[in-house]
């Protein structure tokens, strides 16, 4: 019967309010745009922007459009093919691969950019070992080659489930029906997982537009660059504020294909009784070719620009001190990751209430994944100026002194623009993993006599700490890799492990670069490892424990 | 019968103002017996079984066990203040804990390990303590959650479609198996099923539930016989339905007179006739037509169509040589005819 209540959820939340948190959480993800969007639409036209409107801005967003186009191309390509092979074949080292393939995550594109560069620019081994034959990656397409490396597993983990879920009757029946073994899956196999392909392809054109330091090392003039040259150059609020909103409508667009497709990849795939399809086995020459595949971006995106950079470290060592910087980024990167994962939760719980406040909460703070991080930073600005200007005056009358200048505010401003930018990232795995806790698993524990306190202890919590781990680790390496909202909002004289690597990068000391972006690898990859393997055992056998 | 275990009085709860889903149930349970409530989809039978196990709020009526009020009078009791097992429709057993630890999970004190496992030994799944509930097979799940739902010493057991996830042959076993450790445990239960054969198999008592109400109750012979209206008497199987007045003490029906002495001449009355009750006699100018005709194995199931147009379910035990399109006459085996009010 479908009457499977609410009174146990309800119960099970007596004593603190999820809902006002999720309220908070949407608050926190959407006033930077909302206030972007109010400073572009009332603002003064400056010249700056007349000036950019007539010269820079169809560069802008071609080169953007340049760059998540073949970003899109390359992690299909590549994310579509290994998800079919880790889903529905077998072949040695299928399973290690199964959940080493999303590791690159943990590698910021840019990092992978500078190895790159130094490798195939004039006068660097590749192009001396090929006379000049190997291309020099650099611009819009060697930018939108470097996403295609580290962000294809977002993509492959949507395809590689979309493929496993999918039952193996439909193909069959294909077969039955006359078609080869080619020819069925690429009218049954590939079409049904097509939504979670596009819904992956949506999240690496948005991971690409929010990109700043890849695109400015590789010289590819997207919105991002033009965003960040409007204020640290041009000094402007509005133009920052107006070119921001240019980039949020585009990235809001993708956003909601995202929504859309996964909506329709739920509809394509769950359909309840699925027989599951069986492996095809790649023996011999075959199995060693598709093992190889598998290597390949494993070794261009992972291994090959972080021995480039090791050797570069070792060759020219650095005399810079990275301590305080590797500091400034872990306390961040964990204040970030906790703060995003108590909100994920509170936001979870208060979705399940199915009110109508949590649920447009939800909805509100799920538009955070949308907002690149250079426009939370300019709307982070924006709301601490505005503010300042309110809060002066009255300050002033009071007590008779200056007030304290709000934008030296420093590291709670920063953390503000990573959660208004990642906390919906959080919010979305926090959600799975509450939803394994059925209403019926609730009313067991409860009719067994356990309390509503009891049962949140016994059995919500062992059902749902390794997906909020993993929801708050892949906050904490996201923030880790940021670099845009940091650039621009930073207080002065305070570094974190990728501004001091975008600085060197940028004058071109590509030995001092090096080790800052060793260690946001390393660091970045042991949360990976675990995040890998949650999502890969929950996949595989549907259970764990 | 005794005083009763538990008695809901007046139970209504509604979801949204289009769909209520109790409007007024009334129910007792006898100490010690099984009752098995049957229904059809949405008529309110796993919200009445939620309700008693207080994981549902009524929104009136009171439910009381003993002499305590659970609903009612003053706050709600809570549901781990009920003493109530409860067997899910899913099962839901904890996925994080293996057999042993779901079914010790209601249990307190420092030999609740040994008291699970003789509970899981009486299901013969002793063997199977260790194993994590995706591990076992769906009879084995249905075993481990009614173990769990009967370790605590439950004063009523709730059994929510508790076969319903099982193929047919596991299901009988399994039925047998359950009422067998429900009698041993000397437990009170509820079984929710809208499968009324199963209700009869499993059943003391059985309860009718349509639209949110309890519509009949009794033991299930009783209700079978005597079914209150023809609604109640489709929750128990066939039946075709004649409605007309009564005259001299009698209804005129397209099958013969039948008697109807405890009504008022001219009250619009229900005569419900289950299959059972016609008995076919070839004949080669009889009044019927088989316009159907069809062996189920041990029976023959018939279709016959009356003077008047009207269409007859019967059923005769098979072998037996008739055919569609054969003229036949009937006889009327009262004993499986039933007349009601008219529902209108």
């Amino acid at each position: 019967m479908a009457v499977t209540g609410t009174a146990a959820p309800r119960a099970a939340q007596k004593g603190f309010n999820a809902t006002s948190l999720a309220v908070v959480a949407a608050l926190i993800c959407a006033a930077p745009i909302l206030v972007v969007a109010w400073i572009a639409l009332t603002g003064d036209t400056g010249d700056y922007l007349a000036h950019l409107a007539q010269t820079r801005l169809p560069t802008y967003l071609t080169h953007s459009a340049y760059v998540a186009g073949v970003a899109a191309l390359g992690t299909g390509l590549l994310g579509t093919s290994l998800g079919w092979l880790i889903a529905r074949t077998q072949f040695p080292g299928r399973e290690f691969l199964g959940w080493v393939l999303i590791l690159p995550l943990a590698v910021p594109a840019y990092v992978a950019a500078y190895a790159w560069l130094d490798l195939s620019t004039a006068g660097g081994p590749l192009y001396t070992a090929t006379n000049g034959l190997f291309p020099t990656i650099r611009g819009s397409w060697g930018a939108g080659l470097m996403f295609s490396l580290v962000l294809y597993p977002y993509v492959y983990l949507l395809a590689r489930d979309a493929f496993a879920s999918q039952s193996a009757d439909v193909y069959d029946a294909a077969r039955t029906l006359g078609s080869a073994p080619w020819h069925a899956f690429m009218h049954t196999a590939l079409p049904m997982a097509r939504p979670a392909i596009a819904a992956g392809l949506a999240l690496v054109m948005m991971e690409s537009l929010a990109d700043y330091g890849t695109v400015s090392h590789l010289g590819a003039p997207t919105l991002s660059i033009g965003l960040v040259r409007a204020w640290s150059g041009a000094g402007s609020l509005v133009d920052a504020a107006r070119l921001s909103l240019v980039l949020v409508v585009v990235a809001l667009f993708i956003f909601g294909l995202e929504r859309a497709q996964r909506r329709r990849a739920r509809s394509v795939t769950g359909s309840g009784k699925t027989r599951p399809p069986q492996r095809f086995v790649l023996g011999g020459w075959k199995g060693i070719a598709a093992l190889l595949f598998c290597l390949l971006p494993l070794a261009l995106g992972m291994f090959i620009p972080l021995g480039r950079l090791a050797y570069l470290a070792l060759s020219e060592p650095s005399t810079t001190d990275l301590l305080d910087a590797s500091l400034n980024s872990l306390t961040l990167a964990i204040t970030a990751a906790i703060i995003a994962a108590a909100l994920g939760l509170s936001t979870a719980y208060a979705l399940r209430s199915k009110g109508i406040i949590a649920t447009m909460s939800a909805r509100a703070a799920g538009l955070g994944y949308a907002v690149p991080g250079a426009v939370a930073a300019v709307g982070v600005i924006a709301i601490l100026s505005g503010t300042q200007q309110i809060l002066d005056p009255i300050w002033r009358d009071l007590t008779g002194a200056v007030f304290p200048i709000l934008l030296t505010g420093g590291a709670a401003a920063l953390i503000f623009a990573y959660l208004s930018r990642f906390a919906a990232a959080a919010i979305g795995p926090a959600e799975s993993a509450l939803s394994r806790v059925t209403p019926a698993l609730d009313g067991a524990a409860r009719t067994l006599g356990a309390t509503p306190l009891q049962t949140a202890r016994l059995v919500h919590w062992p059902l749902i700490v390794g997906g909020l781990t993993s929801a708050g680790l892949l906050v904490f390496v996201e923030v880790l890799k940021e670099l845009p909202a940091t650039m621009i909002l930073r207080p002065f004289n305070y570094d974190t492990l990728a501004v001091i690597a975008h600085s060197y990068a940028a004058d071109e000391r590509l030995g001092e670069a090096a080790m800052p972006s060793i260690l946001i690898t390393l660091v970045a990859l042991l949360p990976m490892v675990f995040v890998a393997r949650y999502l890969s055992s929950r996949s595989a056998g549907g259970q764990d424990r | 019968m005794s005083t009763p275990i538990l008695t809901i009085r007046g139970a209504r709860r509604r979801y949204n103002a289009d769909t209520p889903a109790l409007q007024g149930a009334d129910l007792e349970l006898q100490s010690g017996t099984i009752t098995a409530l049957l229904g059809p989809s949405g008529s309110g039978k796993s919200t009445l079984l939620r309700a008693i196990a207080g994981l549902e709020p009524l929104d009136a009526g009171e439910i009381i066990c003993g002499a305590q009020s659970w609903n009612g009078n003053g706050p709600a009791v809570p549901p781990e203040k009920r003493r109530v097992g409860m067997v899910f429709q899913d099962y839901a057993l904890f996925p994080h804990l293996n057999a042993i630890a779901n079914v010790a999970f209601g249990l307190n004190g420092s030999d609740k390990k040994k008291r699970a496992l003789a509970q899981l030994e009486a299901a013969e799944l002793g063997h199977k303590a260790n194993a994590y509930p995706h591990e076992l097979s769906g009879g084995e799940q249905q075993r481990v959650a009614l173990a769990r739902a009967l370790a605590p010493n439950p004063a009523i057991v709730l059994l929510d479609e508790p076969f319903s996830g099982l193929d047919r042959r596991l299901r009988s076993e399994l039925r047998a198996r359950t009422i067998a450790s429900l009698k041993a445990a000397g437990a009170t239960a509820l079984i929710v099923t809208h499968d009324a054969e199963e209700a009869m198999a499993v059943a003391d008592q059985l309860a009718l539930m349509g639209g949110g109400r309890i519509i009949q109750t009794g033991t299930p012979d009783d209700v079978w016989m005597n079914p209150a209206s023809a609604a109640a008497a489709r929750l128990l199987g066939d039946v075709d339905v004649f409605t007309g007045k009564v005259a001299n003490g009698q209804v005129s029906t397209p099958l013969g007179d039948v008697p109807a002495p405890d009504f008022k001449p001219g009250q619009l009355v229900d005569v419900l006739v289950r299959p059972a009750a016609i008995s076919v006699i070839p004949a080669d100018d009889g009044a019927y037509a088989l316009t159907e005709c069809r062996s189920t194995g041990a029976e023959l199931a018939m279709t016959l169509k009356a003077a008047d147009g009207s269409h007859w379910r019967a059923s005769t035990p098979a072998p037996c040589d008739l055919r569609t399109g054969d003229s036949v006459n009937i006889k009327l085996n009262q004993t499986f005819v039933t007349v009601t009010n008219s529902a209108g």
